[in-house]
């Protein structure tokens, strides 16, 4: 019985950090997804402000057109954004331990030069964890084939 | 020791962390630009095998809009056989986060096939890698076409 003690805790020590494991990444999935949310309402919204804490500042994104855009480039996008309506479908997130990728689509209602537009775009997200804290490494928009 | 001597002891502390972590930096961007050169060469000769070992098994794209696997990814090539699809490099930036590089470049697609369409653009990119256990492994990638 003795011999077993060491064992049987060994196991349950290891299922413990497992656990704590499997929750931790779930945690900072969930985070993630809401940042993300957060992200395509300052849109709407027409206000960068959040997208400065989310967006690290060596971010880059690669638009649907290909355009190379910088965190500052984004933020004053944001200003000038022509959506009137951005719904995000479910995303999925890969966990990679301090690096998460999220892959999702959204569509897009607004109007452009007088015109009214709709269109549907998928994205896959870079998000570091950069002293406890995740933030946006890149993006890249293309426009869905569906 | 005197407080001058701690200071220049304490500056040369901080100058060889900081050269040590560039140094570090610098070879691990010369890593993933190894395994982008690595990747596009299995591409072009279809080497499955090799395209195994440097996709993540977790590994997500998009591709003309839309997304896939690296099961799919491997799929496709493995059926484009001799049309594998071939690409010119344009310029590439590295920049490294710890254990995650970013690669943003541009290319251009000069010989192969996708879905039967001879390919002719010139595409931007965005490549993510993970360094797992000392490898460098592509996690995500897409790419989208530039305006022409």
């Amino acid at each position: 019985m003795r011999t077993m003690m060491p064992v049987v805790l060994l196991i349950c020590a290891g299922a413990t950090i497992g656990y704590a494991q499997a929750d931790s990444a779930a945690d900072a999935a969930s985070k993630i997804i809401a940042m993300e949310h957060v992200w395509a309402q300052a849109y709407m919204m027409k206000d960068p402000r959040a997208l400065a804490r989310i967006l690290d500042d060596a971010f880059v994104c690669v638009a649907s057109d290909g355009k190379l855009m910088t965190k500052a480039d984004v933020m004053a996008d944001v200003k000038t954004s022509s959506a009137l309506q951005i719904l995000t479908e479910p995303m999925v997130v890969h966990m990679h331990g301090d690096t998460a990728i999220v892959v999702g689509a959204f569509r897009t209602k607004g109007v452009e030069r007088g015109k009214p537009y709709a269109r549907r775009e998928r994205f896959v997200d870079t998000w570091i964890n950069k002293n406890g804290q995740w933030v946006s490494a890149t993006t890249m928009v293309t426009l869905a084939a569906e | 020791m005197s407080a001058t001597g701690w200071v220049l002891v304490c500056a040369c502390a901080a100058l060889s962390i900081a050269y040590a972590q560039e140094a570090g930096e610098d070879g691990s961007r010369r890593a993933v630009l190894a395994a982008e050169q690595a990747w596009s060469d299995a591409e072009a000769r279809g080497d499955i095998r090799a395209l195994d070992r440097i996709f993540d098994n977790a590994l997500v794209y998009i591709e003309n809009g839309r997304p896939g696997t690296k099961g799919e990814c491997l799929s496709r090539i493995r059926s484009a056989g001799a049309h594998a699809r071939q690409i010119e490099a344009g310029t590439t930036r590295v920049q490294i986060f710890g254990s995650t590089a970013i690669v943003v470049g541009n290319y251009r697609d000069v010989g192969g096939a996708a879905e039967g369409k001879i390919l002719r653009r010139r595409w931007r990119f965005i490549d993510t890698w993970v360094n797992k256990q000392g490898t460098w492994l592509l996690v995500a990638t897409g790419a989208a076409p530039l305006a022409r």
